[in-house]
């Protein structure tokens, strides 16, 4: 289906509840409320038979950027749907009920940045090491700001001495 | 009775381990349990503090297959976030490496295909044939792998222009060797019958589960970003883009058979519409805005998305290799199969296979265990061959 044509059917079904945007002829971005997310996704991959690709995150200050890239093959152009998840507890409905292929972005965007997809049939994490804290959501700005990675092996290993009270390798105490 | 057999997560020589949990009734799968993540390395957040030009080096290290895939795909979408044009002998460059790399890569997987069902002539018929294949890269980008050759505007190293002639003689060769291995597969009734109607995964089902690449097309779903979103000179240059219609084992297998003639014809196109010129346009800063890339890598499409908040470190760069669509494809494509299939099938998705370390079969009925080998997964598979070509024999 030509561009115009899918943004004129969205533009005419969600109203003022989404905002159309285009970047280049070949990207189209629509910034949608979060009410109206499944819908959207569902009549794009459905009525208008989009290609289901794969979704990505953004986490700004205030909440979590996420979008899904719906690309039209024969048209030559790729849309991209976006909502803003609000912090604290940044939530949204799944739509892995309406598009199977999205079970597992939406784990991953689960455990990396703490986007709860509610109706979600399996919402475990994807990725995560079994030794890894619960808690722990290593994308999350505020894990960025106040969880310190060790640069190296060796400061990973002096800082685990520090935590311990030795003293410092080849320095005099 | 319901057995549960968990597979894997790690094998020394491949690269990518998973864990697959097998249901079985009988010798019947009737459900899967996947889990992936062994090996995860934070490269999206790394890249997050790599400057724009650094990146290059170190998705390449994504996988080592796909070397050329990840940072076409990456400086794609930077260019994509510019609006720049890449000058058009760096266009062909691009694209001869990328097809280099599709066909060494197909050639690996039919060899370890034949060596999984017990071929293991094809196996090392498709490796002999692949190295030539890594000696027109080398040529071309001075490695056999981690090709070091894309960057933002263009490529880091020309082409010299006495080595074009040497490599058409071996794309005639590469032909002739690949029109052998194909009649081989295509026409062997064992591989007929080992590989038909095993792991069928439909238009349908390809399109619920976005799945991309060979493992698509081989189920007749049409989609190949060369074609659907073309990038550099992929609009100039002339192939078909190969599909079937069943979407078992031995249309995957075809698929990627054929697809290598398309590779060795957009190559010789490529270096026949060569002309020398500029290989990379000035590219000064980055300004804020988003960019995405597109590149179909021999498994299917990589997708990355950057966003530029002006620094010079990318603010945010999501990498989305196709495997990660096509394993959750096996959810379908396994229930229902049998054990010695299960490993011809997570395999047929070419999925940087390296499930099969070990394989621990846990009976809840009498509480028993026991542990089978990759070696006993793979011997499992291969003496169900070995059956068929005894019967084929017979007869």
């Amino acid at each position: 289906m030509e561009r115009e044509e899918v943004k004129k059917r969205i533009a005419e079904k969600f109203g003022n509840k989404v905002q159309i945007a285009e970047s280049s002829p070949k990207r189209v971005y629509i910034y949608a409320e979060n009410d109206i997310w499944v819908d959207l996704a569902s009549f794009l991959f459905n009525d208008l038979d989009a290609r289901f690709d794969t979704g990505a995150s953004v986490d700004d200050r205030d909440g979590v950027e996420v979008m899904f890239f719906m690309p039209f093959d024969r048209e030559h152009y790729y849309v991209t749907i976006k909502t803003f998840a609000k912090k604290p507890n940044p939530t949204l409905p799944s739509i892995s009920n309406v598009i199977i292929g999205a079970k597992w972005i939406e784990r991953e965007i689960f455990e990396m940045y703490e986007v709860t997809f509610k109706g979600h049939p399996d919402l475990r994490p994807l990725l995560r090491a079994d030794n890894r804290p619960e808690d722990f959501y290593p994308a999350k700005r505020e894990t960025k700001e106040t969880h310190e990675m060790p640069r190296s092996r060796d400061d990973g290993q002096e800082r685990a001495d520090e935590v311990a009270g030795k003293p410092p390798k080849g320095k005099n105490p | 009775m319901v057995k549960k057999i968990p597979i894997g997560p790690f094998h020394p020589i491949l690269e990518e381990p998973e864990f697959f949990e097998l249901h079985v009734d009988g010798e019947n799968v009737t459900e899967i349990d996947m889990k992936i993540g062994w090996s995860h390395r934070g490269i999206e957040l790394l890249s997050e503090h790599k400057t724009w030009d650094q990146v290059p080096f170190l998705v390449e290290r994504v996988c080592g297959i796909c070397s050329c895939s990840h940072p076409f795909a990456y400086v794609k979408a930077v260019e994509d976030l510019l609006g720049i044009e890449v000058p058009l002998r760096a266009q062909y460059i691009r694209l001869i490496a990328a097809e280099l790399e599709r066909l060494h890569s197909h050639l690996l997987w039919t060899g370890l295909a034949g060596h999984f069902i017990g071929y293991n002539t094809v196996f090392m018929w498709a490796w002999k044939y692949r190295e030539p294949v890594l000696d027109i890269l080398e040529a071309v980008t001075g490695n056999r792998n981690h090709y070091a050759v894309m960057r933002v505007g263009g490529v880091r190293r020309d082409l010299p222009q006495d080595e074009i002639q040497g490599i058409f003689p071996i794309l005639d060769q590469l032909w002739k060797n690949n029109e052998l291995l194909t009649g081989a597969i295509v026409d062997d009734p064992v591989i007929h019958a080992r590989t038909k109607g095993v792991g069928v995964l439909g238009k349908a089902m390809c399109r619920e589960y976005g799945a991309l690449g060979p493992t698509a097309r081989a189920g007749g779903y049409d989609v190949d970003a060369r074609r659907d979103h073309p990038i550099d000179a992929y609009d100039k240059v002339d192939f078909d883009v190969i599909l079937c219609e069943n979407g078992d084992v031995f249309d995957k297998a075809v698929v990627r058979q054929l697809e290598n003639f398309e590779s060795i014809k957009i190559i010789r196109q490529c270096l026949e519409q060569m002309e020398p010129g500029e290989i990379c346009a000035e590219v000064h800063e980055i300004p804020p805005g988003e960019g995405l890339g597109i590149y179909e890598a021999p498994r299917g499409e990589v997708l990355h998305y950057v966003r530029s908040d002006g620094g010079n470190m990318p603010m945010r760069h999501k990498i989305r290799a196709p495997s990660f669509n096509n394993i959750l494809t096996n959810e379908y494509s396994v229930r229902g199969s049998t054990i010695a299939d299960a490993g011809l099938i997570t395999a047929a998705v070419d999925p940087c296979y390296s499930c099969t370390e070990r394989v621990g079969v846990i009976d809840r009925g009498i509480d028993d265990r026991y542990i089978l080998s990759e070696g006993d997964l793979i011997r499992l598979s291969q003496e169900k061959t070995e059956e068929i070509r005894k019967r084929f024999a017979k007869e």
